[in-house]
């Protein structure tokens, strides 16, 4: 275990002083070079900070990513400046994962405020405004594991924007031509019994899919230990849950799948993968709600015929749902204007306009935005719909589906700083396993190990 | 001053006054203005941000408000990590993969293509280049598509010719020999153009000597043309060592180092630590492939130069 090495203050050899030496001429020479000293403090923003709507004046610049999700939030902006007259908002489209950690480090070229992954929040949350004043009277209308997973060292970091539950993809024809009712399916034992009639049928079926990237697969076991115990890869002291019980029932069960053929190895929404799901190789799919865009416009011979539904269970009464994916709203600390952005968020994310004009149908989601849910309580109301019924699923009612999972989601998942540089070690070991190259016991005791020794006791 | 000392005087005037001119006021003044935006470049771009990189090397930074004196912590864990000696072993691996290979074809197809009285040479040589700037991430697409285990027009191939589907993208055997073919097919273009531009800048008058010495075809390309044309080739083996130590993109979009890390490179591996802001090991890292990487291109350029 190599662990950064501390100058010894009581007993310091000849060495140690020159590595002193040395360290206060590197540590003085970075100061004039911009990287911060620890005297710095994180900064909050506090309930005064927020401006009245007649007060507010000025200019913000927000990130968003570059895709539809902006093209949706520009049709925010007239009902925001109809609220907020002064305020112009310039919303852009940039490489948030490449852009923003940098620009935050040097605090340079930095936005009034930033949409970002859930998960890559925590590696710099110090350079964050904490919103836990002006989150206050949020607090109750979000669901809970948003606010688990944007409190970092005790501060909200972040305004919750969307919810990703896991669900239950089928395809009907599929699974009752096996003589599967899709009501059965309220267990994993259940889905592997139906994925094993579905094979009985037609020895080419490989019907779950198991992933073949690192980052998803990881992703796709945390849902299943979220859904078990609340937490994911550590418990609410940091500790590694990864020899827990929830985390070898998971992983024996993704080997089951493997030992049986049963799973498809593929990538996501790939090319070979959208080809088996309408080949009908692929048919039982517990994924995030994400997956909806897939037999919404990539499917041609199957379209119709996928069905969707609360994730299966892991023990009788336990949760069927669970955690995959999600994203937020965050102001760097040295903003210009943080005020004005939280206005801008607050209008977009909790203002029932707001999420109405994002989440209802529009020019760019002519059926409204179904991919994620929102994380206000009072919006995921299955009586009022934001999205229609789409008959590319059967005329399900998805939204009624989604919202229930969302906020069955359980609480207390947090996610650690190193999260996604674990996909190295515990998302390549998961790999192994889905190869049958690696037996359960190896998974964990290897990953324990990397992980431990890379990522906990480096950071 | 006396006849013999203006004499001398004379003798001596033609040698000073060009040493002189040279070091005058105004021609160094003129000389040290138009040298100084390289030096401001070299100072703000390079210099400066290597300083500022070899400093971070010694600190334990993720891009928070503190940072902690490390030491040569972030050295001695990388030189002790086998994650780190195995993207060193498969950048090693690919290298090998496609530098001996594609060197020894351009200069046979270069030798080629000089002897040869082609037609459509212009065609020829914009065809032989369009992979070389053809975007990477579009060759990588279509490389994952006619590389996929099950649906991959060359297993499709393979089947036809009764032979057994390849794991080409997604086995630890193969997903390196798949990324050294995205790198052969995007740069045997410009391999071939550096080694036809230095076979055609041999003079035609060693040929004829050694024509009229009775060299046949392949002895004079072994004994004259390979010779001569060694400077070009080290720069190309240098230039290939240097893109492939840093390579990232390639394995970055066809296999993103997998599987289970197998086709990680440095390049990769470095930016793995940038990626998640572990910015001190990121520019250790830094530093011990630089040293590497000059290492293995001195090594290579006195081997040419000792071959002379």
């Amino acid at each position: 275990m190599v662990r950064p090495r501390l100058v010894n203050a009581n007993n310091p050899t000849r060495r140690d002083l020159l590595l002193g030496l040395g360290g206060l001429a590197a540590a003085g020479a970075l100061g004039a070079c911009g990287v911060p000293t620890e005297s710095e403090a994180p900064a909050a923003l506090g309930t005064s900070a927020a401006p009245s709507a007649g007060q507010a004046r000025g200019e913000i610049t927000l990130w968003m990513r570059d895709d539809d999700l902006l093209k949706v939030f520009r049709t925010v902006v007239p009902a925001f400046n109809a609220k907020y007259p002064g305020v112009k908002v310039n919303l852009k489209g940039v490489d948030i994962a490449t852009k923003l950690p940098p620009a935050l480090v040097s605090g340079t070229g930095l936005p009034d405020g930033s949409f970002w992954e859930d998960d890559q929040i925590g590696q710099h949350a110090d350079h964050l405004y904490d919103l836990t004043a002006l989150m206050g009277r949020y607090r109750d209308d979000t669901v809970q594991f948003k606010l688990d997973v944007l409190t970092h060292d005790g501060r909200l970091v972040g305004i919750p924007w969307d919810t990703d539950p896991g669900l239950l993809y089928y395809n009907d024809e599929i699974l009752t031509g096996a003589g599967v009712d899709p009501a059965s399916l309220t267990d994993y034992d259940a889905l592997l019994e139906a994925a094993r009639a579905i094979k009985a049928g037609n020895p080419k079926a490989r019907p779950i899919p198991l992933e073949q990237d690192n980052t998803l697969g990881m992703m796709w076991y945390t849902m299943f230990l979220n859904q078990q115990q609340g937490h994911g890869l550590v418990d609410p002291s940091g500790r590694l849950t990864l020899d827990g019980a929830a985390s070898r029932r998971a992983l024996t069960w993704i080997k089951t799948i493997v030992d049986e053929g049963l799973g498809a190895r593929q990538k996501f929404a790939s090319t070979a993968q959208i080809t088996m799901l309408d080949d009908g190789i692929i048919s039982l799919v517990p994924w995030a709600i994400w997956f909806i865009f897939i037999p919404q416009s990539g499917l041609k011979k199957t379209t119709g015929k996928w069905r969707v539904t609360g994730l299966p269970a892991w023990t009788p009464g336990g949760a069927r749902s669970g955690l995959m994916g999600g994203s937020s709203f965050v102001i760097p600390a040295k903003a210009k204007n943080p005020e004005l952005a939280w206005l801008f968020y607050e209008f977009a994310v909790y203002d029932p306009q707001g999420y109405r004009t994002v989440f209802s149908k529009n020019s760019v989601y002519p059926t409204g935005l179904n991919t994620v849910v929102p994380s206000v309580k009072s919006a995921l109301d299955p009586a009022k719909p934001l999205v229609d019924r789409l008959p590319q699923l059967g005329g399900v009612d998805n939204w009624a589906i989604s919202t229930k999972a969302a906020l069955d989601i359980p609480a207390g998942y947090t996610a650690p700083s190193w999260y996604g540089q674990a996909a190295k070690y515990l998302g390549a070991n998961i790999q192994r396993l889905m190869d049958g190259r690696m037996s359960v016991d190896e998974v964990i005791a290897k990953s324990t190990a990397d992980i431990q020794k890379n990522l906990i006791d480096r950071n | 001053m006396s006849l013999l000392a203006n004499r001398v005087a004379a003798r001596r005037a033609p040698a000073t006054r060009p040493a002189r001119a040279a070091r005058g006021p105004r021609t160094g003044w003129r000389g040290l203005l138009l040298v100084t935006p390289f030096f401001v470049f070299f100072a703000a771009f390079a210099a400066y941000p290597l300083y500022y990189a070899f400093q971070l090397s010694f600190l334990d930074w993720h891009g928070g408000a503190t940072y902690r004196w490390a030491g040569l912590d972030n050295y001695r864990y990388l030189l002790t990590n086998p994650d780190f000696w195995a993207a060193l072993g498969n950048t090693a691996l690919i290298w090998l993969l496609i530098v001996p290979l594609q060197t020894i074809g351009a200069i046979a197809a270069a030798g080629a293509l000089s002897r040869a009285r082609l037609r459509f040479t212009r065609l020829l040589r914009t065809a032989v280049i369009i992979p070389y700037v053809t975007p990477l991430a579009a060759m990588a697409q279509a490389f994952i598509l006619i590389f996929d285990r099950d649906y991959g027009v060359v297993n499709h191939l393979l089947g036809l010719a009764g032979l057994p589907h390849v794991e080409w993208l997604t086995s630890t055997e193969w997903s390196k020999v798949t990324i050294a073919l995205l790198v052969l097919w995007k740069t045997s273009g410009f391999a071939l153009i550096v080694m036809l531009a230095a076979i055609q800048g041999i003079p035609q008058e060693v040929y004829e000597a050694a024509a009229l010495d009775g060299a046949g075809p392949l002895t004079t390309f072994w004994r004259i043309t390979v010779p001569l044309m060694r400077h070009a080739i080290a720069f190309f083996v240098v230039i290939s060592t240097l893109g492939i130590s840093q390579m990232f993109l390639e394995p970055y979009v066809l296999t993103d180092g997998g599987p289970y890390n197998s086709s990680t490179t440095s390049g990769l591996y470095l930016f793995q630590h940038i990626g998640a802001s572990d910015l001190g090991t990121g520019a250790a890292n830094t530093f011990l492939l630089v040293a590497m990487v000059l290492a293995l291109s001195l090594a290579a350029v006195r081997l040419f130069r000792e071959s002379k």
